[in-house]
């Protein structure tokens, strides 16, 4: 499957979130992209899972069967956990018999054979979760899109959905994913991809080593997340973050701006709307607690 | 496509959203149509109020689903499908509610002369029309084409006002075909009506199809 000089821009006149996207997504791969919030992570897995249409370039070889999990599946729909699945099973090209029985198995893999027919409307947030990623693993898809789908799972279907994924891989199929949590299949994508300025770049293997290596805050434990910005290009630290800007030895224009994690696409927005050129974006996570303050860095973006 | 069908008329039988459209249209011809009035215009009367229950249920087969789970049907479908799927199953619906309001209206009216049966046929041919026209309003007036609710809701109940009144539309058409035979008792077979109303509805549902991908 193959993404060709890819751009996608929201109305006809909107600014483009991504442009000039070109990779490739060969059979039996799993594909991580990676990047910070609003750089255009979901719009990229959307067009990769066929939702939307590129507006520019071409995409090319998706498998027939194609899977999506959204973040976050509030299915108010008039069905039960089962019914639904069934539906999404024939939808995949499942005869009836053999959609209920998938629907069975599944819900069971995940831990939630005992909601099978409970209504949508009445599962809790995890549950949920475990039917859209349920619905998605039915019909053995050849393209599998998780867009944090890991979130909301208690422990046992996160690690049954880590199974999933490595067994639709090992099958030759594709999987391509987002998540927060950087350990999550760590070592185990055949690519990375960082997503950031509306582009696509592949991650430097030096960075996804260094992850590993780092000791990192419990995930419970509550973090305090801040940014790093490094930049160029411009000529004075636009209005709005003048306060917080450090401008950078060696060389006019460049400088470097930290701030809470909350902030940081604020800073970005300001920061590329003045024409400035985003060289680095680093994220550090620091724990609450004062014994794990180990200072992690949790992506490396050169 | 049968299962994306087999999903969206059970989300829309379950839903119990088609209540309010198919009840309203049932006062409408239980009100508007008397036991033992010529059955044409009666017909005509009782086939004219499917255009707007039919762009209606088309918008709320179209709207049924979270967007969540539209994107899940997306992906396992692709995103032109299912959208057809929706709107199909609202057009399918609508035809039934129709066919049987149009056997029911021809079993009490006047025949005057005309056989019952092929009063039923006209009727059946002038609902498909209608239905059709309906569709097309539907599909053009709700996502992804007219997205704001406002106004959605307000070209959708024009556009069929429109469909009603303006000349050339198949739905007049039909329609008036209907209500100007009451008199001579001859009854009039809407062909090229039906044709054109085929012509609309595929023309608006693949724009609408097209477009959703699009604009997401």
């Amino acid at each position: 499957m193959i993404l060709e000089g890819v751009g996608r821009r929201y109305g006809p006149r909107g600014p483009w979130v991504l442009r000039e996207v070109g990779l490739t997504l060969p059979a039996g791969t799993l594909t991580r992209f990676t990047g910070g919030n609003g750089t255009g992570k979901s719009t990229l897995l959307r067009l990769v899972a066929g939702v939307d249409a590129p507006g520019a370039g071409r995409i090319t070889g998706r498998p027939a069967r194609t899977a999506y999990v959204p973040e976050r599946f509030p299915a108010a729909l008039p069905l039960t956990a089962a019914g639904y699945l069934v539906h999404l099973g024939r939808i995949q090209g499942l005869g009836g018999r053999e959609a209920r029985a998938r629907a069975a198995e599944w819900l069971e893999r995940f831990g939630a054979a005992a909601h099978r027919d409970a209504p949508l409307a009445e599962l809790s947030k995890g549950t949920s979760q475990k039917v859209a990623v349920a619905q998605a693993l039915l019909a053995e898809p050849g393209l599998l899109v998780l867009d944090e789908a890991w979130t909301g799972l208690d422990t046992g279907a996160r690690a049954a959905l880590d199974r999933a994924v490595r067994e639709r891989v090992a099958a030759g199929g594709r999987v391509v994913f987002v998540d927060h949590d950087p350990r999550r299949l760590a070592g185990e994508a055949d690519a990375e991809y960082v997503v950031a300025e509306g582009g696509v770049r592949r991650a430097e293997p030096e960075c996804v080593v260094a992850e590993g290596g780092v000791r990192r805050a419990e995930p419970e434990a509550p973090v305090l997340a801040q940014v790093r910005v490094t930049a160029s290009g411009g000529v004075h630290p636009p209005p709005g973050i003048e306060g917080f800007a450090t401008e950078l030895p060696g060389g006019a224009g460049r400088l470097t701006v930290t701030v809470d994690a909350a902030r940081s696409d604020e800073v970005l927005r300001t920061l590329l709307d003045a024409g400035w050129h985003v060289e680095d974006l680093r994220t550090t996570v620091t724990a609450a607690r004062p014994e794990d303050t180990a200072r992690a860095t949790e992506g490396v973006r050169g | 496509m049968t299962a994306l069908l087999r999903y969206h008329a059970a989300l829309l039988l379950r839903s119990q959203r088609w209540l309010a459209p198919f009840l309203l249209y049932a006062v409408f011809v239980g009100i508007g149509v008397q036991a033992g009035e010529p059955v044409l215009g009666a017909l005509g009367y009782a086939v004219e109020g499917l255009v707007p229950v039919t762009a209606w249920a088309v918008r709320i087969c179209l709207n049924q689903e979270p967007s969540a789970a539209r994107t899940v049907t997306a992906a396992a479908a692709g995103p032109a499908r299912a959208h057809g799927a929706a709107v199909l199953t609202a057009t399918g619906a609508v035809l039934l509610v129709g066919a049987v309001a149009v056997v029911a209206v021809t079993a009490f009216g006047d025949p005057k002369g005309a056989s019952p049966l092929s009063a039923g046929a006209a009727g059946l041919l002038a609902a498909a029309v209608c239905v059709l026209t309906g569709t097309a309003v539907g599909a053009l007036t709700t996502r992804p084409l007219i997205r704001s609710r406002g106004w959605s809701l307000t070209t959708l109940l024009l556009a069929s006002l429109l469909a009603l009144v303006t000349t050339g539309s198949p739905a007049a058409g039909a329609v008036s075909a209907l209500v100007t035979a009451a008199g001579p008792g001859t009854v009039p077979y809407p062909w090229p009506a039906l044709a054109g109303a085929v012509a609309l509805a595929a023309t608006a549902v693949t724009l609408a199809c097209r477009t959703t991908a699009r604009r997401g």
